[in-house]
């Protein structure tokens, strides 16, 4: 099968989504599908070899965070040639909603579509606003995939219709045969934990954990917090406590394989994230990693946690409770390990392999019809199909 | 000179109608086809989903009376797909399907039926995927048969009769839930 995918994110920096399209394409290139990418990135950026670029993508406030977009006649014409170009048998658009490659594409593509929706917080004022706009072409779309309960709810909610759900993957074996690192397993005296997500980002909730320290490091004195992820350190630990930052160590962006090293290692994985999450896919690969993990009771992470059976939950914005919950945890080994347990085995659910025959199930579903319809009215045109009478599409 | 802009106004206006009729005439016919499309796309999967049954119906790994009663509800099932009837008639057909696979695989036989490799669990895998493809395809159907209704619902789709003659599409409600047989294939 020929699948185009479209991210609207750039590919030069991590995210959720953007990982997600990479591990998808993978997978479907192992399993022997054409797969071509559509994404934002720069120039200079190195790009597997399945990724076109859309060009260059600029940073913008959107939804509540900065994403890296790209869009303006040049991108748009771009896109127009990829899709022309490709010959897909059908393009999956990962949030269309987004002003960004996906929509572009979203207008130029008239083949199937399907589209997966990642958000839990869609109606930005820029949707309304466009609304009218965007609701013919949203038409255009055969299936929608949502990543989560959530996801699904916002889409049904706001746009109409129904979903269908299928989570984000995780290639569950490269984090469970990750190394640990000597230097980051924590040890009786001084337990670890940590910290992954861009610091400037305060939905990743390195305030909550910052107000929550001082208390951290009052009830274990020992306790190492190793903070990945890109950013500036300078401004988060001015406003810590001198004890607190002194706990505090920064690792900056770590690699995958880091990552990877950094969940299987620590004593705690805390995840504080504050909101706009719909889904959570670090969660899963702390799982796989066989961490313990600490999250914030959003309902996404509720629902991967199994609502505490898979990994431990502390309320959401609250500081104390989330030291609370860390001084509980880094005095039970046993919980922990029960937590871990628990963990890899609910994470054997978003593995690849089944993820991805869920996705192959929806493309069968969605060529299959068109290849009907096309089958049944390729002589001829739009018009004289308009004009014939008493063409059904009722009854079966 | 008043006449000419009232001319040119007149003109102006014609194209504009024009326009939005031909537009809407598109949006609704680039609708209508992805109805059709999910229509026939999800009468193949119900067909392959009675196919399947019948195959478990006659794996001989089930009791008689079990088997008997799964392969009546696959062949009305295989038989209406076949023949022109009502949508609701089709409806109740295939709940009754469903209905017939849950009855059918109970724990006891799920169990018997995993645990032979050769014949059991691939025509249970084969059962489990076909179900997951009609919740799949009935879903994308019924969205897109919602958006057609929607659409053709506006005034200007009315007053114009942009839809022609085509029927107005109705959305197929039936149960498909078979938790037990678990997520997909």
């Amino acid at each position: 099968m020929r699948v185009g995918i479209v991210s609207p994110y750039s590919f030069d920096v991590p995210g959720g989504v953007q990982l997600h399209v990479r591990d998808l394409a993978e997978h479907l290139i192992c399993l022997g599908h054409h797969v071509s990418v559509l994404a934002p990135a720069d120039e200079d950026t190195p790009l597997p070899h399945y990724v076109v670029s859309s060009g260059r993508a600029v940073p913008v406030r959107y939804n509540g965070s900065v994403a890296r977009l790209s869009f303006g006649p040049r991108t748009a014409a771009r896109v127009g040639r990829w899709v022309e170009g490709g010959r897909f048998d059908l393009v999956h658009l990962h949030e269309p909603v987004t002003p960004s490659v996906s929509v572009l594409a979203l207008w130029a593509v008239e083949g199937p579509i399907v589209a997966t929706f990642h958000t839990s917080n869609l109606r930005s004022r820029a949707m309304q606003a466009a609304y009218p706009l965007l609701r013919p072409s949203l038409e255009k779309i055969s299936a929608r995939i949502a990543v989560s309960e959530d996801a699904r709810r916002t889409v049904t909610t706001h746009l109409g219709g129904d979903a269908v759900v299928i989570p984000n993957g995780v290639f569950v074996e490269r984090f469970a045969s990750a190394a640990h690192r000597p230097d980051w397993v924590g040890t009786p005296m001084r337990p670890t934990i940590a910290f992954l997500g861009r610091m400037e980002e305060p939905r990743k909730g390195m305030p909550v954990l910052a107000q929550a320290l001082p208390q951290i490091v009052r009830e274990t004195p020992g306790v190492r917090v190793l903070i990945a992820g890109p950013g500036d350190c300078g401004p988060v630990r001015e406003r810590m406590t001198a004890e607190a930052a002194a706990a505090c160590e920064f690792l900056g962006p770590v690699s995958d394989q880091d990552k990877a090293s950094l969940l299987a290692s620590v004593d705690v994985y805390l995840a504080p994230n504050t909101g706009g999450e719909s889904f959570g896919i670090i969660l899963i690969e702390a799982m796989s990693a066989r961490a313990t993990v600490l999250a914030s009771d959003l309902p996404a992470f509720s629902r991967v946690l199994q609502g505490g059976i898979a990994g431990e939950l502390f309320r959401n914005e609250d500081p104390v409770d989330l030291a609370r919950a860390v001084a509980a945890l880094l005095r039970d080994p046993i919980r922990r390990e029960q937590l871990a347990a628990a963990g890899r085995e609910r994470a054997n659910v978003f593995d690849w392999s089944v993820v991805a025959a869920d996705v192959m199930a929806v493309y069968e579903t969605v060529t299959q019809g068109a290849s009907s319809v096309r089958a049944s009215s390729e002589p001829d045109s739009m018009w004289a199909r308009l004009l014939r009478s008493g063409r059904s599409s009722g009854g079966m | 000179m008043d006449q000419l802009s009232w001319i040119v106004g007149g003109i102006a206006l014609a194209v504009l109608i024009a326009w939005y009729l031909s537009y809407g005439a598109a949006r609704l016919d680039r609708l209508h086809a992805r109805v059709e499309g999910a229509l026939s796309t999800l009468d193949a999967q119900l067909v392959r989903r009675a196919e399947a049954t019948l195959e478990l119906a006659n794996s001989g790994l089930l009791d008689a009376a079990s088997a008997m009663i799964l392969a009546g509800a696959a062949s009305d099932s295989l038989e209406a797909g076949t023949d022109t009837e009502s949508q609701t008639s089709r409806e109740a057909i295939e709940s009754d399907l469903t209905q017939a696979l849950e009855l059918a695989l109970g724990e006891e036989a799920l169990r018997h039926l995993r645990e032979d490799g050769i014949v059991g669990a691939p025509v249970l895998a084969r059962v489990a995927a076909a179900n997951q493809r009609v919740q799949l395809s009935r879903r994308f159907l019924n969205d897109a048969v919602t958006d057609v209704r929607r659409v053709r619902r506006k005034p200007g789709v009315r007053l114009f009769r942009l839809a022609g003659h085509a029927e107005l599409p109705q959305t197929f409600e039936i149960d498909d839930e078979l938790p037990m047989l678990g997520r997909g294939a």
